[in-house]
């Protein structure tokens, strides 16, 4: 159940993932010390699904040459600018961009979660260009109660997610602070979960406040801990973002050498793998 | 008419007055990524116009956000300082409802004379000049009572005869097809504009003090109807200035922000 990054990623991450979903919302909560084993250990994945809004996690996943095809409604920096590798590898068409919106992503992984064979979503949807730029996650059908025409999208299953949450017990029940975003149902929807939190969590902590337990340890594979493990973004309940972490990396990675200086200055070359 | 003394304001400020004037009282607004400009103008408007405005902050689920302070990020834990805080699954849930939501906030890299907005490839969709960030939850703009679409360019390149990708959808398919209002205003660094009721265009409806018409014009990709008189955007007064920088002591308002 307790793995470290290196054994997490080594033995549950396999070389051409399927579809890997990672969580966190913006600059916040995203699994980045799984998300550097993935680059150190040179994990490509054949499909990267963001949360609706994607930051620092799916810009180095895509700017280290790892994703084939991402899924995704939203990945760049809010207020801080635009993604540098997601544009980079999408202006040169190096990856396929699966434009999907909020609600696809959302619905979807309930879809995943709750074994639905697809997903109907509300009307005006259609409007969108999201749904005709990806004939292949979205159809048309007849609503058989109204016979309206009616939207819908596939389900989302991950192979595996990865997370993030501030503590869990020793059977692998997590303990979420603050907002938890899409996360569980990334855990829900997926075969294999690894979680990242802070911290174990203390004696009785999570009988002092059972209603922020609310991913069991049946839906957890493996729990990694690593204290201060999301920064330069933000860990809710922990610290907040690290807003001169974040330009120093916006900065550098708006070159691919720069964006490569970036690895190896931050640990994740080939040569940082450890057994 | 005013007798105030004249205060310096910027420009965030002055579109923040302008976006809370447009709010009314018990009325439900949601925003998105980079929304301290729509937050900012539905704490004012809770404080000064729009008593009971409930508003989500976007990514957060945070109702009715406290803003002590103001921050950056709509996922800010700063933000869970509020009244309710819903997941985030479920405000996405509910956004789909059609009748919950009075005022969608939006934005775009280009926005159109219909009011559509493209957050996503600008250019070919598989070969972009210029890849966006992506829309979230713009589609959900159809289903909406109101767009008020805000924008801190105003330039030709964000304000264009036609989106290239539609992120969320204006009038361009005929108001028929939406589920919701539409685009009701769009909120400038420049000046404001409603939507004629019969072509579903953009019009003119205000210049910010200090602005001619020219320079809207020429900063424009489109060309918007111009009405026979065009107002002055009232400037923000002294007491909405320092509600607005209660809330905002660091000064995101008065960054370009």
């Amino acid at each position: 159940m307790f793995l470290s990054s290196a054994e997490a990623i080594e033995r549950l991450v396999p070389q051409g993932t399927g579809l890997l979903a990672v969580g966190g919302m913006h600059m916040h909560n995203n699994p980045m010390e799984l998300v550097r084993e993935l680059v150190r250990r040179r994990r490509g994945v054949r499909r990267l699904l963001t949360s609706p809004s994607a930051s620092l996690a799916a810009d180095l996943l895509i700017g280290a040459g790892l994703v084939d095809e991402v899924a995704t409604a939203y990945i760049g920096f809010e207020h801080l600018g635009l993604a540098p590798a997601y544009r980079r590898a999408a202006e040169s068409a190096a990856i396929n961009v699966v434009e999907l919106c909020e609600a696809a992503i959302v619905h979807g992984l309930y879809a995943g979660a709750g074994g639905l064979p697809f997903i109907a979503l509300p009307a005006g949807l259609e409007l969108s260009d999201v749904s005709s730029a990806n004939p292949e996650h979205f159809r048309t059908l007849t609503d058989p109660f109204t016979g309206d025409r009616v939207l819908v999208a596939a389900p989302l299953r991950p192979n595996v997610s990865l997370i993030h949450a501030i503590a869990a017990d020793e059977r692998g029940n997590v303990f979420f602070a603050g907002a938890h975003f899409t996360d569980r149902l990334m855990a829900m929807a997926a075969k294999t979960v690894i979680v990242q939190v802070e911290r174990m969590a203390e004696a009785g902590e999570i009988a002092a406040q059972p209603a922020e337990s609310v991913l069991p340890g049946f839906l957890v594979t493996a729990v990694v801990v690593a204290p201060r493990g999301c920064l330069p973004t933000a860990s809710h309940g922990a610290y907040g973002y690290d807003e001169p972490g974040l330009r120093a990396y916006l900065k550098l990675a708006r070159t691919a050498e720069g964006f490569t200086e970036y690895v190896q200055v931050n640990g994740m070359a080939p040569s940082e793998v450890t057994a | 008419m005013s007798t105030a003394v004249e205060v310096e304001y910027s420009t965030g400020e002055l579109m923040a007055a302008v976006m809370a004037r447009h709010l009314r009282p018990g009325e439900v607004a949601i925003m998105g990524a980079v929304s301290a400009l729509p937050q900012a103008a539905c704490r004012l408007a809770q404080l000064t116009s729009a008593p009971g405005l409930w508003f989500i902050a976007g990514g957060s689920g945070a109702v009715n956000p406290h803003l002590d302070p103001l921050v950056a990020s709509s996922c800010d834990e700063r933000l869970l300082d509020a009244d309710a805080v819903m997941t985030l699954p479920d405000v996405i849930l509910v956004e789909g409802r059609g009748d919950l939501i009075d005022i969608f906030f939006a934005g775009g890299l280009q926005i159109d004379a219909h009011g559509n907005c493209n957050l996503g490839p600008i250019g070919p969709w598989r070969h972009p000049t210029l890849r966006g960030p992506g829309g979230v939850g713009l589609p959900f703009v159809s289903r909406a009572g109101r767009v008020v679409i805000y924008s801190m360019s105003h330039d030709r390149r964000t304000f264009v005869e036609h989106v290239d990708f539609v992120s969320g959808p204006g009038f361009a398919a005929g108001s028929v097809a939406l589920h919701g209002g539409g685009p009701a205003l769009i909120v400038t660094p420049l000046c404001t504009m409603d939507f004629d009721s019969d072509t579903h265009l953009a019009r003119l409806a205000t210049l910010h003090p200090g602005v001619t018409l020219a320079q809207v014009l020429e900063s424009t990709g489109f060309a918007p109807i111009v009405p026979p008189k065009l107002e002055t955007t009232p400037v923000p007064t002294p007491d909405q200035l320092a509600i607005l920088r209660g809330l905002d002591p660091t000064g995101l308002l008065r960054g370009g922000a």
